[in-house]
Formats: structure tokens, C-alpha cells, sequence
């Protein structure tokens, strides 16, 4: 959270992150173009600007196909989450391993020629009917154009300019740029001759992020489909039923789904109830799964909180979420389905000490 | 796969430099993992690439020959036999990604002595000319011979642009050399076809169209692909000519 854009609020665990990162990808790359030619079997060394354009290309390709899981891996193991925080620096270090991949491409294959480099790049394929033969690089264009766009726009500045749902849709292109990415190398250098680790690689790369994604989305359908929906259960003039004060555990929450596009977190604490909406105002990150710390709701994917009555962020911050109203009959938690505008206060609900 | 937080379940927050101690385990081995993993995998990936062959510059072995420039269609030296040498005719290429037409043109017909380096793999050598003078000499005994016609041929194999293949760009094939090769044709470097199979021992071909005159756009959709062609070959002198019916062109894979 941040009342201004700073350009970069370090602190030891942004640190720690970005090294591990950084430390990676040197690793990678040393090992790629130091190491491992000293165990090839060639006539004559792969030369040097060819190493290093594979080299770099295949880090960026890895690098992207971790960045697609993390997602998904910290919908399945929370454990996963602190991986979310800082992704934007993953991101940006990809499209920089990209672009260099790029720069090596255009200095070896598209030099040494009258025609510029950029004209040569664009002009010398331009079989686009035949799958055989295809330009390939266009895919890898378009990719580091994506790329490079998401990490331009991946400060908090545009998040807030754009405001959460345009910057997320933009930022959902990390698809489109992952699925550019194996055409760019399924129909480049998969083409060429047999190379069984790297095509290993590709298809396990590909087979875990759509696999993880289906199972992540086969999850979530299957909670929203759930008995517990409360969706189906409407009772007393609109009122919801949401679940039993037991499930959920002190300081934490209880997601319950209304409709597919709206989620509402029930939090218990200190013998009181509250409810806000799921989403979080900064990058629509899961309210309901993070906790009450310091008497605020804290989302788990960068720490945003909100006062629990009014779904107003503490001053001097600004931000507001929706809050919901609840009513508790016996031990079952009763929702009012429909949403206040964000930043309503609602008195919370009382149950008499924690439990 | 709980979607419900619980009171015990450890909650990381990221601008707090506190971090609870199950996840700093957790996380300190997915960290050796990650970057163990990455580094296993540059070892497998750059110790198991294809060999590139064994082409390249011979920049300790510079060229230089007094011999006749012909266009056959692209622009080759024919070098007269001495003793037991036999006649050679040598393709050749420019600086970087360009031809040599200008010069041949220039001095059509006429000796000259011709500098360069060679790029060479195997029986394929293409000179990379750094300059080109008028020459003092006399050539005689029916010298340059004419091309020996070796009928009509079915090849398999690539269509490759000459210089990259004989090393300046290694390996210099394959589709992810597509672009390039199309570059350094559409510049004039003379297009070689690379046989699966040899005739009279050789495997590769400088490439002409059927009637014997320059290939064009035609080319590009079947470069760097595995094909099948017919044509008529010729021999000159060492090298073989390949004039491509591409009208029964066939992409093989």
C-alpha cells in the first residue's frame, strides 16, 4: 500500500525475491553458455552469437512458464502465495531476457545485410500460408511486444490509471503472449533437427500450465457449484443462507459465491461478524483468503487492508471496497445478497466472544 | 486446496520483513529448487544441442587465383588447370549478406585476379571476394571448357543460401535459418541445393532455374524445407550446377 508512487519501496522480502531471481538467471545463463558447451558433442563450437540467442531465448521461455504457474499453484497451496508478491519484477526481468534473445536475433540473422535490420526482419519470410516454413518470428515479435507492454504498465501508477479491471484484462495477455511463445518455438526450432530435451521441455512447460490452470479452474467450479452455495438457498425476504458461525475460524473468513462474478468474504472476529466483497481494490486479489491483522482485513496477495465495518482502507489511504449486511440466526449466518456501495459502514454482527 | 483461511495457517505479508517461519522453509527450498532446476536444465539444453557442422572461414588460408569470372547464372571463377591441378570453378560471395554481380559483371570475360577467403565444409567452398583486379594472363588449350552435361536428376534435400551453409552462419539450414537464407538470397549470395544423395560424389549444387538464368521469388516458399526436385545437372569443371524444374517441387516434411 502507498498514499505515492515512489518508484520502488524496497524492503528485505522485494529484496530477497528479486536475488533469488537474479541469481536464477545467472545461473542459467552461466551454466547455458559457459558450462554446458564444454560437454557437447560437435565438429566445432556452436558459435558464440547463436549460443547466446538460445540461450537467453530458452531462460525467457522457462521464465514465462513459471511466472503462468505461480498463479495456480497458490490457488492450490496458499504456502504458494508469497511467490505472487513482486511477480511484476519476474515479469519485468522476463521481458528484459526476451528483448536481449531478440537483440542477439537481430544482430547475427538480420545483420551484415543492405536492407535494415528492422525492414529484414519483417520482410524476408513472408510465407504466411504455409504452416512448414511459416515466419515463426512474428509470434516471437508479438510476444516481446507483449511482454514489454505489461512490464511498462506493471507499476502501481498505471494500475491506478487504468483502474483494476482494464489493468487486469490487459494483464491477462500474458496468455496470449505465453501461447505466442510455443508457436514461436514450435514452428522455429522444434522444426529443426531432433532435439529431444528441448522438446521435452516445451511439452512439459505447456502440459503443466494448462494442466494447473484446469485444475485450479475445475476447483473453483466446483466451489461455486457447491451445496454450500448460497446462491440456492435464498430464504427470508432475499436473505442468504451463508454457512454456520463454527466454520469459520477466528481472524479469518468464509468465502461464499453469489453469482459468478461476485464473491462475499464473512469474517469473524474478536465475537463479532463482518462482510465485505472478496475482491480487492488493487489487483482484485481473494479478501477471503487472507486474515485480520492489526484489526484490518489483509489481503494475502500484497497486503492491502480495510477497516472491517466500512470496507474503508486506513488513512491516509483511500482505497474502498463493498461491504454486505449479515444477520445471525442461531449459530447461521444469514447474508444480505445485495452489495452497499463501497465504504458503507454496517454495524458488524455480535456473537458474543470469540469461539 | 482450502480456499478458507484458518487461524494457524501461516499469513505472509509482503512489506513486512517478518516472515512466518513454516513459509520461510517452504520457501527457502522452492528457491534451491527454482534455481537448481534452472541451472540442470541450461546444462541439459546446451550440452545436448545439434551438431552445427564444421564449416567456417579459412582465415588462415586467404585466396588468391587468376582465373575467368562467368555469370553461370551467378557469379563463380574459373580457374585454369596448373600441372596437376585440375580446372576448378569457385562460387562466390560478397562482404556479409551480398553478391559479387557487380564485379563480375565489370570484368566479364576478362582475366583477373581474384582475393578472398574461402568458407568451407567439406567439398563446399565459397569465396568471400575482398577484391577484384584486371589480370595479365593467357589462357590456353580450349580453356574455360564448357559445361558436361549429367542428364536429368530427381534430389532430395534443402535449398540452402550458399555462404551460411558452407560456414559463415552455422548450421546455415533448417527453418529457423529460413529468414536469414532468404535475406542473404534476396542480397545475392548464390542459393546451393544440399542433396540427401550424391551425383559423381557431390552433394550439393549451385542452383540455377530450368532455362539456366537466375531464381527468383519462386524460391522462397520451398527454402529450408526438405524437398523433392527434378532437374537437368551439369558438371563445371568441379562443380556441379543444378538447373531446378521447380514446377515439380514437392515438400517432403
Amino acid at each position: 500500500m502507498s498514499v505515492q508512487y515512489m518508484p520502488v519501496i524496497w524492503n528485505r522480502n522485494k529484496i530477497v525475491y528479486d536475488a533469488v531471481l537474479l541469481i536464477a538467471v545467472a545461473l542459467y545463463l552461466y551454466v547455458y553458455i559457459r558450462v554446458g558447451p564444454a560437454f557437447e558433442d560437435v565438429t566445432r563450437p556452436i558459435d558464440g552469437a547463436i549460443l547466446r540467442m538460445r540461450a537467453f531465448g530458452s531462460c525467457a521461455f522457462l521464465m514465462l512458464t513459471v511466472i503462468l504457474c505461480i498463479g495456480p499453484l497458490a490457488r492450490l497451496d496458499r504456502r504458494f502465495l508469497p511467490l505472487l508478491y513482486n511477480r511484476r519484477h519476474f515479469g519485468v526481468m522476463t521481458a528484459v531476457i526476451a528483448a536481449v534473445h531478440a537483440n542477439y536475433v537481430l544482430g547475427w540473422y538480420f545483420n551484415f545485410s543492405p536492407t535494415d535490420q528492422y525492414v529484414a526482419l519483417l520482410s524476408s519470410n513472408t510465407n504466411y500460408g504455409q504452416i512448414l516454413g511459416f515466419p515463426f518470428e512474428a509470434f516471437g515479435i508479438a510476444a516481446l511486444l507483449i511482454l514489454l507492454v505489461l512490464a511498462a504498465t506493471s507499476h502501481d501508477f498505471w494500475l491506478s490509471f487504468l483502474g483494476a479491471p482494464i489493468w487486469k484484462a490487459l494483464h491477462m495477455f500474458i496468455y496470449a503472449a505465453y501461447a505466442c511463445v510455443v508457436l514461436h518455438v514450435a514452428l522455429g526450432a522444434l522444426q529443426g533437427p531432433g532435439d529431444p530435451i528441448f522438446t521435452a521441455l516445451v511439452a512439459a512447460s505447456v502440459v503443466l500450465v494448462s494442466g494447473l490452470h484446469f485444475v485450479t479452474g475445475r476447483m473453483e467450479a466446483k466451489r461455486d457449484r457447491g451445496e454450500q452455495t448460497a446462491q440456492a438457498s435464498l430464504q427470508e425476504q432475499g436473505w442468504v443462507i451463508a454457512g454456520d458461525l463454527d466454520e469459520i475460524d477466528d481472524t479469518c473468513a468464509k468465502v461464499v459465491t453469489l453469482s459468478d462474478d461476485e464473491r462475499v468474504a464473512i469474517f469473524k472476529y474478536d465475537g463479532k461478524l463482518s462482510a465485505i466483497t472478496n475482491a480487492c481494490a488493487h489487483q482484485n486479489g481473494p479478501l477471503g483468503e487472507g486474515k485480520v491483522l492489526w484489526g484490518c482485513i489483509t489481503c494475502p496477495w500484497h497486503g492491502y487492508q480495510y477497516n472491517l465495518a466500512d470496507g474503508r482502507a486506513p488513512a491516509p489511504f483511500t482505497e474502498k471496497i463493498s461491504t454486505y449486511r449479515l444477520k445471525l440466526v442461531g449459530s447461521t449466518i444469514l447474508l444480505d445478497p445485495n452489495a452497499l456501495p463501497p465504504g458503507t459502514h454496517v454495524n458488524p454482527i455480535e456473537f458474543g466472544g470469540d469461539s | 486446496m482450502s480456499w478458507r483461511q484458518t487461524k494457524d495457517a501461516p499469513f505472509f505479508v509482503g512489506y513486512l520483513n517478518a516472515v512466518p517461519k513454516p513459509l520461510v522453509t517452504f520457501l527457502a527450498v522452492f528457491s534451491l529448487c527454482f534455481a537448481g532446476g534452472l541451472g540442470l536444465a541450461a546444462l541439459a539444453l546446451s550440452s545436448t544441442q545439434n551438431d552445427p557442422g564444421n564449416g567456417g572461414f579459412q582465415w588462415g588460408n586467404r585466396f588468391e587465383h587468376v582465373g575467368l569470372l562467368e555469370l553461370r547464372p551467378y557469379p563463380v571463377l574459373r580457374v585454369p588447370a596448373d600441372g596437376d591441378t585440375p580446372a576448378r570453378t569457385y562460387m562466390l560471395a560478397g562482404q556479409g549478406k551480398r553478391g559479387v554481380f557487380e564485379q563480375a559483371e565489370a570484368n566479364k570475360g576478362s582475366p583477373v585476379s581474384l582475393r578472398g577467403v574461402p568458407v568451407n565444409r567439406g567439398d563446399l567452398t565459397m569465396i568471400q571476394v575482398g577484391g577484384v583486379e584486371a589480370a595479365e594472363a593467357r589462357f590456353e588449350g580450349g580453356f574455360p571448357s564448357d559445361a558436361v552435361p549429367l542428364g536429368r536428376w530427381k534430389l532430395t534435400g534443402e535449398i540452402c543460401d550458399g555462404k551460411c551453409y558452407a560456414g559463415a552462419m552455422r548450421p546455415g539450414r533448417g527453418l529457423a535459418h529460413k529468414a536469414c537464407a532468404n535475406l542473404c538470397l534476396t542480397g545475392g549470395i548464390p542459393p546451393v541445393f544440399v542433396s540427401s544423395g550424391d551425383v559423381k560424389g557431390r552433394n550439393f549444387f549451385l542452383m540455377a532455374d530450368s532455362d539456366g538464368k537466375l531464381l527468383g521469388d519462386e524460391l522462397k516458399p520451398l527454402l529450408a524445407l526438405y524437398i523433392e526436385v527434378e532437374g537437368d545437372v551439369e558438371q563445371l569443371d568441379d562443380l556441379m550446377v543444378f538447373k531446378a524444374d521447380l514446377s515439380t517441387a514437392r515438400v517432403l516434411k
